[in-house]
């Protein structure tokens, strides 16, 4: 697995979840790094499962999420850096 | 059909004609501080949850006295008062009508209304919809609110209603046991409907005991199991997640929506024992790495309902949780939670199962079921038709709906007894001793994530919403489970897709409201002349 930078795994992210977002009123742009897309309310758990299937596809990645802490899931930034890391081979 | 080979004998009239919270009474009278609830990071013994529950009844029975309907409404979510909550209505001999602060507020004002409910236990985070919802509500309400203690402030917001905080919470003693006759309303619950308004389901304490009964002899519970809460109270799951473990002294370990997110971590960390929830929870554990090779040695069963449990799902989950049993269980809301049971045999079941599908298996001792054909005369064997079931736990029908209650509970030709027409589409079994397997619906009703949903009703959404005749709605991606969301088409050019969007998802709950709206100059149609959802379908296939 080549290494995907956190900066490239957001920005695909908020690109995949552009419209929800833009929906709810926020800017793409502008979420603070903890801003959580499940309490927000821009996903559901399937809505999860969609955009993991996308980011793995895009990146041609195969990402273990057992050990994500179940409060940074659905946190833009910490689930950012936690693919990114996970693509630098094992720790 | 042959009942199931695993069942036991059905319970008797004598033993569920009593109220449905008389098991958690027993549970709270022998095992007093043995813990009955885990919730918001506290752990609610069974004196303390029985004395809470109490309480509440008491305020009920001071502030309302009397009067119809016999129904309480618990705006509550996932929080201690949630479930005092609806014991306490039990307690006060109403039947509890649970409300969700997650749907839309236009939804829950619908069922308060149509329930006619007349108190209303609130708790704090419900609290901050509560002047809203009850904007539209004319007659004057009893507001319980037990986290609050600050009267005066309250007693101003709520004007014409009665407001009352914990201080002014009855004691627990004061409450004087209340006759409740069994075959009145236990809990009211609503379900998609076809024409745009959704069925309040009225269930009785018999229909839920006879359910109840059947699954705690089933699954031999005892004081010492751990049960899984994923379900919403507005979902009828919840019922096995809260009653079979209260009849029997056993911890019900109720996760918060965050928690939820990671349902391994969950199992592990709150020991359980049982596991119950829709099979795409499972489905997304799978997804996320969850389902690793003996993860949860805790679990000894593991219960899947609410959609098609895919055979390969059934097979992992059984690998990560080495030492249950994985049962499969059908039903209706109507037909109160569940009424057929498959048990997963690793040896058997794949060959049992069809297009990667477990069969729902045989009915519940006590429920029989049939398959008819569309005079409701019974087909023969090996031929498909529509699962209709009887017996004990078929429900009061629909509250206030004689119509939609007379069309889907009938007498078919040369029964007396009343039967569920289910809409699911089954195949009488060949062999009498074989399972029945589930092989789809009858109309346009799709399961997303468990919830069972009219399309009928969306498209009633989107038409109201978009002033346009020509719509309609799909259940797409298509899963082995069902359905992953709802996407909608609308037959005006001119819509503003985005901004009808955002109009249904105020006014349709969760899974109901569609996750994309297509505008097309027309919609297809096929040689009936009736919109063509096949093409629509495909359309959505080339898109991805």
């Amino acid at each position: 697995m080549s290494k995907v930078s956190t900066e490239e795994i957001r920005s695909f992210v908020l690109q995949e979840l552009d419209e929800p977002l833009r929906a709810l009123g926020h800017e793409p742009g502008e979420l603070p790094d903890e801003f959580d897309l499940h309490e927000s309310g821009v996903i559901d758990s399937f809505g999860i499962l969609e955009l993991i299937t996308a980011l793995e596809d895009r990146f041609s990645l195969e990402i273990d999420y057992e050990n994500l802490d179940p409060e940074e899931l659905t946190k833009v930034g910490p689930f950012a850096r936690y693919v990114s890391q996970q693509t630098a081979g094992p720790a | 059909m042959g009942a199931t080979p695993t069942g036991g004998p059905a319970p008797t009239e004598a033993q569920i004609a009593r109220p449905l919270h008389a098991g958690f009474e027993r549970s709270a009278a022998s095992f007093p501080g043995r813990p009955a609830l885990e919730v918001g990071g506290r752990t609610l013994s069974y004196a303390e949850l029985r004395d809470y529950a109490a309480s509440l009844a008491a305020t009920l029975i001071r502030e309302a006295p009397g009067g119809e309907p016999a129904l309480t409404a618990v705006f509550a979510y996932r929080s201690a008062t949630a479930f005092a909550g609806l014991l306490g209505a039990l307690m006060r001999g109403h039947g509890y009508v649970p409300l969700n602060h997650n749907f839309p507020l236009e939804r829950t004002r619908l069922m308060l209304e149509h329930a006619g409910c007349n108190a209303l236990i609130v708790d704090t985070a419900s609290l901050l919809q509560l002047e809203e919802l009850l904007d539209g509500v004319d007659r004057p309400m009893v507001l319980i609110l037990p986290e609050e203690s600050e009267a005066a402030a309250l007693v101003a917001r709520f004007p014409g209603h009665t407001v009352v905080t914990a201080p002014e919470l009855e004691p627990a003693a004061s409450l004087d046991p209340v006759e409740v006759d069994p075959g009145d309303t236990a809990y009211l619950l609503f379900t998609s409907g076809s024409t745009g308004t959704p069925k309040a389901v009225m269930v009785s304490h018999r229909n839920a005991n006879h359910y109840v009964d059947v699954l705690v002899q089933r699954y031999s519970v005892t004081e010492h199991d751990r049960f899984s809460q994923t379900a919403e109270m507005t979902f009828d799951n919840s019922v096995l997640d809260m009653f079979v473990p209260w009849q029997c002294g056993a911890c019900v370990c109720c996760p918060s929506r965050k928690t939820l997110i990671k349902p391994g971590r969950y199992i592990r960390e709150s020991e359980l024992t049982v596991w119950f929830s829709v099979p795409s929870t499972a489905i997304f554990m799978r997804r996320l790495g969850a389902l690793k090779p003996a993860s949860y040695p805790s679990l000894r069963w593991s219960l899947f309902a609410g959609e098609a449990l895919p055979a390969e799902v059934a097979e992992e989950w059984l690998v990560a949780a080495p030492n249950c049993t994985v049962e499969n269980l059908y039903g209706p809301t109507e037909v109160t939670v569940d009424c057929l049971i498959y048990r997963w045999d690793p040896a058997r079941s794949p060959d049992e199962c069809e297009h990667g599908v477990v069969p729902i298996g045989y009915p519940v001792p006590g429920m029989t079921a049939l398959v008819a054909d569309e005079a409701l005369h019974e087909v023969e064997p090996g031929t498909e038709g529509e699962l209709l079931v009887s017996g004990p736990q078929v429900s009061l029908g629909y509250l206030r709906d004689p119509e939609r209650t007379a069309a889907a509970f009938v007498v078919p030709p040369g029964h007396d007894a009343i039967h569920y027409r289910t809409g699911d589409l089954v195949r009488r079994p060949a062999d009498p001793d074989a399972p029945v397997p589930y092989l789809g619906r009858l109309d346009h009703q799709i399961q997303i994530f468990g919830e069972r949903i009219e399309l009928g009703e969306v498209e009633a959404a989107i038409r109201e919403e978009s002033g346009v005749d020509a719509v309609v709605a799909l259940g797409w991606p298509v899963t082995t489970a069902g359905a992953g969301g709802i996407e909608a088409f609308v037959a005006d050019p001119d819509a503003d897709a985005g901004d009808l969007k955002r109009r249904l998802r105020e006014r349709l709950p969760g899974q109901m409201a569609p996750r994309g709206v297509h505008v097309l100059p027309e919609l297809p149609l096929n040689d009936n002349g009736k919109f063509d959802r096949k093409a629509l379908m495909k359309m959505l296939e080339e898109a991805t």
